[in-house]
């Protein structure tokens, strides 16, 4: 039984994990929350359940399709929405009421044009149980644990190993000071946002599969993430895993054994408490504003 | 009909003074929130527990509620707004959800999520007036006063402002308990206005519309605000059919984000509504048409 | 040389960020009433000291003492209250404020009223107000500001926001204003008026001025005495006629001028 939790946690903290490394990775170059983040999380679960029932009926082929249309969206933010500001060099909470501004409409939007219904996918991983030990898990949860481990180690080897990598971990130390090195900051601001919305694309797909689709699939999901980033320390990937794995874990377990009602106090406890002791998060830095 | 209306026109009041409290978080202090919705829920049901329990007048209850207001939000506001960073935005959302989360988990107090009934009446349109009028000249004074210039301070350029001497957090945490007073004294007055709270009235979609509602009036003006108010607020009652609810939103987000790019400063500016500007508009009407036609 | 009883003090003051050293070891001490210059090449550790004395900054080594009083350590809000005005190198006003905002913003020092007072409008609030609106528009007057006085700042042409900027600083009636390169960027006419400008704040106001800039001639022109900083280290001290025949600082730093 505990076992069996255990793995649904982590299954949980995986797709949490998708999403926070997101935040983290668009919060350590360019020092803001994305709050329009939840939306490709939201639109990752659509694109995967009309891919199913328009197009073709294949969960893979559909998660790759919802990656595609997340990133293109997460551009299409960017380009839309903070480009104007960043090159401006506004003001951190003009960044902020513009992700709440594109959230806001694109959240109706899609209440509008696919209704508040919950919608589940025509075709599904096998929802086959697996005996292990003797504990049963269910194939679903294995598969998501797996591709979300997959997913986030490939993220990991491309800041560690590649070069727009390295430039993407220089930069966010001073953006600025990139810039006049002669890094192409503009570039690494669209590969921040392609890697985040893919990555939120993907868990929007998993947890289509795991749960429905629904129009405040998003914003109740991206929310946990956040709360994830902010455990770990806000800007560090690492720590968004982290964040997201404990979070998972810890909800699942709290569901488990005591009550589903106290799963979402738990969380948001969790980050006020991390607020009051340690602000920072687990693995935090802090980033000073220079004269 | 006539009372229908009125009841649209006191609960504009209502939400307006929560709207200025936010005018003096986000649009003069420069910080933003997506959770005050969460503090009006802690007036809200602060003076509706106390009126109704113990049968204390409404005055008392409406004063305790501010004053529980304020002290959740110093609360979470002293630690937070000392660290640079994105953290008092997460406190924000923090308490919001929290405070929804726990009111739907005690329903031997507070009902739960089926709500709370048989509040004491009050809140007349008249008393609303009243306190609106009393706010607004209240926070009119506060602007033009060295403790309100030190917040636009802080708003304009932190590190400048801590040069000449204004301690930044403090004046942080002064527009965040300025907010937080004003957000819980609209949640009571709510309270007795409707004689009846459930969790759903605060959620974060209420937060967020109140910091639009501030955006799209101006960051920079009362005046800015308090227009806003009178339009976007009842705007739901004047708009009821169909998906016009969804659609409104996307037009509220729409617009802020295209205020935000090409006017921060959003429809007012940094003006102010005043007699004397009034007739200097209209000076300057009189003189650019005398000038077309000289042409 | 220094007969004069210092209002501003470093002592063996030093600061690290991370490995990198930024000043180290740096003694000045700038007697009440100078003009004083720090000059050196970019990257030699100017803005940190500006930084470390106003408190942005914390010291990693080293005192600093203003009047007699250890100020590091103190937060940059009570360093400015005690009486230390600065501008910034890349101007840094209330931009969507007024001119005139953004000098009655800084002019606090005579103001004490409460709250409460201010909620309410009492006449206390209003009786302190109206003086402080008066000595406004008199600095106003007296910067040559007056004119501009309900621009808004970010509209300003550059030289006049660099102004304002000083302006602000006065406004906070200071003993001691940094100016952080304040001719950057300007002409020769202008860096002339500036350098009038800046000699009137000492001699008609009576404050000590520390002054940065690259322009030697505005710096030769003003300061009674320089120091020289090189790589976050002191390499020279002096009146403006021995730093320009010190051979050291013509090799590190005149030298590349010509």
């Amino acid at each position: 039984m505990f076992f069996q939790q255990v793995i649904n946690g982590l299954s949980v903290g995986g797709i949490y994990a998708l999403m926070a490394v997101g935040y983290s990775l668009i919060y350590s170059l360019l020092n803001f929350t994305n709050f329009a983040h939840s939306i490709t999380v939201t639109i990752g679960a659509f694109a995967t359940f009309y891919f199913l029932t328009e197009l073709f009926e294949n969960i893979y082929a559909g998660i790759l399709f919802a990656i595609v249309v997340a990133g293109i969206l997460a551009i299409l933010i960017q380009i839309l929405g903070y480009s104007v500001l960043l090159k401006k060099n506004a003001q951190r909470i003009y960044l902020l009421i513009t992700g709440l501004g594109i959230s806001t409409m694109c959240d109706n939007l899609v209440i509008i044009s696919f209704t508040s219904r919950f919608r589940v996918y025509p075709v599904n991983f096998s929802t086959k149980a697996i005996n292990v030990f003797g504990a049963t898990f269910g194939t679903i949860d294995l598969i998501i644990l797996a591709v979300s481990a997959v997913a986030l180690i490939l993220v990991q080897l491309f800041i560690k190993k590649s070069r727009a990598g390295l430039a993407i971990r220089g930069a966010s130390f001073s953006l600025e000071t990139a810039s006049i090195m002669g890094i192409n900051t503009q570039k690494l601001i669209m590969i921040v946002f392609l890697i985040a919305g893919a990555l939120a694309g993907l868990a929007g797909a998993l947890l289509g599969a795991k749960y429905t689709a629904y129009p405040a699939l998003g914003t109740n999901m991206a929310n946990k993430a956040f709360i994830s980033s902010v455990v770990g320390g806000l800007g560090s990937i690492t720590g968004a895993v982290i964040g997201a794995l404990i979070l998972g874990i810890g909800e699942v377990l709290i569901s488990g054994y005591l009550s589903s009602a106290m799963r979402d106090i738990f969380s948001y406890t969790l980050l006020v408490i991390i607020l009051f002791v340690k602000p920072s998060g687990l693995m935090g830095v802090d980033i000073g504003d220079r004269a | 009909m006539l009372e229908y209306w009125l009841g649209v026109a006191t609960l504009t009041g209502i939400y307006m003074i929560a709207v200025l409290g936010m005018s003096v978080l986000t649009g003069f202090t420069g910080l933003f929130s997506v959770g005050h919705a969460g503090f009006m829920a802690i007036g809200a049901y602060t003076s509706a527990l106390l009126t109704k329990t113990y049968g204390i007048p409404n005055i008392f209850g409406v004063i305790s509620a501010m004053a529980a207001a304020l002290i959740v939000g110093l609360l979470i506001g002293y630690p937070t707004l000392k660290l640079k960073g994105d953290y008092f935005v997460i406190a924000t959302l923090g308490i919001g959800q929290a405070t929804k989360l726990i009111i739907e988990n005690l329903p031997g107090i507070t009902g739960g999520a089926r709500g709370l009934t048989g509040i004491p009446p009050g809140s007349s349109f008249l008393t609303v007036l009243i306190i609106v009028v009393v706010v607004i000249w209240i926070l009119r004074n506060f602007l033009r006063s060295k403790q309100g210039r030190n917040c636009v301070a802080v708003r304009e350029d932190e590190l400048a402002a801590a040069s000449i001497g204004t301690k930044v957090a403090s004046y942080k945490l002064l527009a965040m308990g300025i907010s937080c007073a004003l957000c819980g004294l609209s949640g009571a007055l709510l309270a007795h206005f409707m004689q009846y709270l459930s969790p759903s009235m605060f959620s974060i979609v209420k937060s967020d519309e109140l910091v639009m509602t501030v955006i799209l009036g101006g960051t920079g003006s009362l005046t800015g605000s308090i227009v806003a108010s009178l339009i976007l607020i009842p705007l739901p009652e004047v708009l009821r059919f169909g998906a016009v609810q969804e659609w409104r939103m996307v037009f509220y987000g729409l617009l802020v984000v295209l205020v935000i790019i090409f006017r921060p400063s959003g429809l007012m500016g940094n003006r102010e509504f005043s007699i004397a500007g009034l007739r200097r508009f209209f000076e300057n009407m009189r003189l650019r048409m005398k000038h077309g036609r000289a042409k | 040389m220094q007969d004069k009883e210092a209002i501003l003090e470093l002592r063996n003051v030093s600061k690290y960020f991370g490995g990198i050293t930024a000043s180290e070891d740096i003694c000045i001490s700038v007697p009440k009433g100078y003009i004083y210059g720090i000059i050196g090449p970019n990257g030699a550790g100017k803005t940190t000291l500006f930084n470390m004395i106003t408190g942005v900054y914390d010291t990693t080594e080293g005192e600093i003492f203003f009047n007699g009083k250890k100020i590091n350590g103190l937060p940059t809000a009570a360093i400015a209250k005690l009486g230390v005005a600065r501008t910034f190198q890349n101007i840094r006003l209330f931009g969507s404020l007024s001119v005139y905002d953004n000098i009655f913003t800084a002019c606090q020092k005579n103001i004490t009223y409460s709250l409460l007072d201010g909620l309410f409008r009492t006449p206390k609030c209003r009786r302190q107000e109206r003086a402080m609106s008066d000595y406004c528009e008199e600095l106003l007057e007296a910067v040559g500001l007056i004119e501009f006085r309900d621009q808004q700042a970010d509209n300003l042409p550059y030289g006049l926001q660099r102004r304002l900027e000083i302006a602000r600083a006065m406004a906070t009636s200071p003993q001691l204003i940094l100016l952080d390169e304040p001719a950057a960027g300007m002409n020769d006419e202008e860096s002339m008026a500036l350098t009038a400008f800046v000699q009137s704040i000492r001699d008609e106001h009576g404050i000590t001025i520390v002054i940065i800039d690259h322009h030697m001639d505005v710096i030769m022109a003003l300061c009674d005495h320089i120091t020289v900083l090189n790589f976050g280290q002191l390499l020279a001290k002096g009146s403006p006629d021995e730093i320009q025949t010190n051979p050291d600082v013509i090799t590190a730093y005149l030298g590349v001028d010509d």
